[in-house]
């Protein structure tokens, strides 16, 4: 149930929610699906290699959502995905839905821009590609 | 008898690494892929992974702690044979590296097997095996353990049934490895460098059960991967055979008194040197040569290796590659070995089925191969004489030759010998011109004329002419009449040794 949702929510975020979604609801789907990404990438390019492009990708989507600023500064050898989830819980239902997109989103782009979008696409695709709601955003985006 | 186990061999994927191995690689085998770093090991695993994974029987790539796999990924993706499709279908990527940072070899091997367990891949790769070993001598008694790790592994990839390569950096090959022992193949990468150019260098120091080809094997990447340059193989056979055959045989030159300088034409099969200074005709000669057999309705080979192919080119030999009768070999990648060129000659003379071919000139071949194979050039040589006459082609090659009017020199290189026959161009002054003679000065197992006959050169190519019987002393250059016999002692070099 759980992970149906994850992938529902993947992205775009707002799309697959619901629009009477609370922060609550939608900061459980994002964690849910990071974990997906951590248990997809982690065998392949170690863990130590996601936690960094997770923490870049906190890193960057911070200069545009500044209330996601500092986060990845506790990002040290995992992921740490509960305090993602304090982060999200703490904002609005539209914060968190835009937030969270552009969290995956610029994660993505950052592997893809490493390993190529085919590659990315392939490695994520158990994450991304099930959601049956259209193309993902990720994918129109770059 | 037939209760003896069959060793499948798989089909690498690699362009020319099977004829190495002595025909592909031993199902089951457990190997060792070594070298420096940056000589081609993690493409040469890959290459072949991706080569020979299926879903049905999938590979397993475990990444240790070399080269980080986003790394990896990033750079092995540039290669044509990478497919991302098949990456978790047929070809998964497992990370050790956190293993293998706790510095446990039990656990490292304890996560493989249960991979191994998992998936039953009928390939196993383990990138890269010398930092298993750093990681290993942190523990106090490493060269046990490692030995210990590599048994087991080896033990048990074995009976999954697992064809496994251990790639491992910078082994030094003296050392007596207990790895090397385990190991039932030994594939060894280099870099050889010497001045500017480097080249790749590819040894199969060791393959169970398997007639390897022996030695340095030169091997170059490109965006389509490896391609291992393997020796020609030369029919033993044949060179006998072509031997009787050739005298019945024999193929025009182009230029009718030359067919009977030569005894009546070139037997076929046969190489003939071509030497002269610069600008004597023997280009003009070589196309002649190419020409007339287009005329007879047999395709050609040429390789030039001249700096500026364009400028020196023969419209006639042009004409007769936009045709389609003559293939080109023009190649200008750096750094050539003599098996790359080999090769390169015998796909274009099995594609045309080329009975004819023209290496233009030895010089420019010297040049362009890379400086580490020209002390062995006569050696090169030798294997690219033997290699066509192996192929069954007759073989015309030029050679630079200065002029030293005090002795007679057929070649720069001492290997005229090499060649079954020889046509000499020199100059000579005459009446205060600089005229050109050509003679043939050996067809091995035939008769042939022993004239030095004027020759000239015009739009329409050679035209061979009169002797000059009333000259003497032609071949040191500055030939005197014969009735002035009192000047005789004048002459230089008349007499050549």
């Amino acid at each position: 149930m759980e992970s149906l949702e994850s992938r529902r929510i993947a992205a775009p975020l707002a799309h697959r929610v619901g629009k009477d979604a609370n922060a609550a609801q939608i900061a459980d789907a994002i964690v849910a699906t990071w974990q997906e990404i951590e248990a997809a990438l982690t065998p392949i390019i170690g863990q130590r290699a996601v936690v960094a492009l997770y923490r870049r990708s906190l890193h960057l989507t911070g200069s545009i959502h500044p209330w996601m600023a500092g986060t990845h500064e506790g990002v040290q050898t995992d992921m740490d995905l509960a305090a993602l989830k304090s982060v999200f819980r703490q904002q609005s239902s539209a914060n968190a839905a835009g937030g969270g997109s552009a969290l995956f989103q610029t994660f993505y782009e950052l592997l893809a821009s490493l390993i190529g979008p085919s590659l990315t696409e392939r490695l994520l695709r158990s994450v991304w590609a099930t959601s049956s709601s259209g193309p993902s955003a990720q994918d129109n985006t770059t | 008898m037939t209760t003896k186990v069959t060793i499948n061999r798989l089909a690498t994927g690699v362009p020319g690494l099977d004829e190495v191995l002595g025909g592909g690689l031993p199902e089951f085998s457990f190997n060792l892929i070594a070298g420096p770093p940056g000589c081609g090991k993690t493409t040469l695993a890959h290459q072949m992974m991706f080569a020979l994974a299926t879903p049905e029987r999938p590979a397993l790539y475990f990444t240790v702690l070399g080269e980080p796999p986003l790394k990896m990924l990033r750079y092995q993706q540039q290669f044509d044979f990478f497919d991302s499709e098949s990456i978790n279908r047929s070809i998964r990527f497992i990370n050790l590296s956190d293993d293998t940072l706790a510095g446990d070899l039990d656990q490292v091997l304890g996560r493989i097997v249960a991979n191994v367990e998992e998936h039953s891949p009928a390939l196993v790769f383990v990138d890269s095996f010398r930092s298993v070993m750093l990681a290993s001598s942190s523990e106090g008694n490493p060269s046990y353990n490692l030995q210990q790790f590599v048994q087991q592994l080896g033990m048990l990839m074995t009976s999954w049934q697992a064809t496994t390569f251990l790639i491992g950096e910078y082994f030094t090959e003296t050392d007596a490895n207990p790895v090397f022992t385990v190991a039932d193949g030994l594939i060894w990468l280099r870099q050889s460098v010497q001045r500017n150019s480097m080249v790749r260098k590819m040894e199969i120091m060791k393959m169970r059960g398997q007639p390897t080809l022996p030695g340095l094997h030169t091997f170059r990447i490109s965006t389509a991967g490896i391609e291992v340059f393997a020796p020609a193989r030369v029919a033993v056979a044949a060179p006998a055979e072509a031997m009787t055959g050739a005298l019945d045989s024999r193929l025009l030159m182009g230029l009718p008194l030359l067919d009977e300088m030569l005894g009546g034409g070139l037997p076929r099969g046969y190489s003939v040197l071509v030497a002269g200074p610069s600008g004597s005709g023997k280009s003009i000669l070589a196309a002649a040569f190419l020409a007339e057999g287009a005329r007879c309705g047999e395709t050609g080979v040429v390789a030039v290796f001249e700096q500026h192919p364009n400028r020196s080119r023969n419209r006639a030999i042009a004409d007769l590659i936009g045709s389609g009768r003559v293939g080109l070999v023009d190649t200008r990648a750096p750094d050539l070995s003599i098996d790359e060129i080999v090769l390169l000659l015998m796909n274009e003379i099995r594609r045309l089925n080329a009975s004819r071919v023209v290496i233009d000139s030895l010089s420019g071949f010297e040049l362009a191969l890379a400086p580490t194979f020209r002390e062995d050039f006569r050696e090169s040589l030798l294997r690219l004489v033997t290699a066509l006459a192996g192929a069954g082609v007759t073989v015309l090659m030029t050679s630079e030759l200065e002029d030293r009017y005090t002795d007679l020199r057929f070649s720069p290189y001492g290997t005229a010998f090499l060649t079954d026959a020889i046509i000499v161009q020199r100059y000579i002054e005459v009446d205060s011109r600089l005229l050109r003679v050509m003679a043939v000065v050996k067809v091995r197992a035939s008769a042939h004329s022993d004239e030095l006959r004027l020759f000239s050169i015009d739009g329409d190519g050679i035209h061979i002419g009169a002797m000059l019987p009333d000259q003497e002393g032609l071949l040191g250059g500055r030939p005197t009449r014969k009735s002035a016999s009192d000047l005789r002692s004048s002459a230089i070099g008349a007499d050549d040794g």
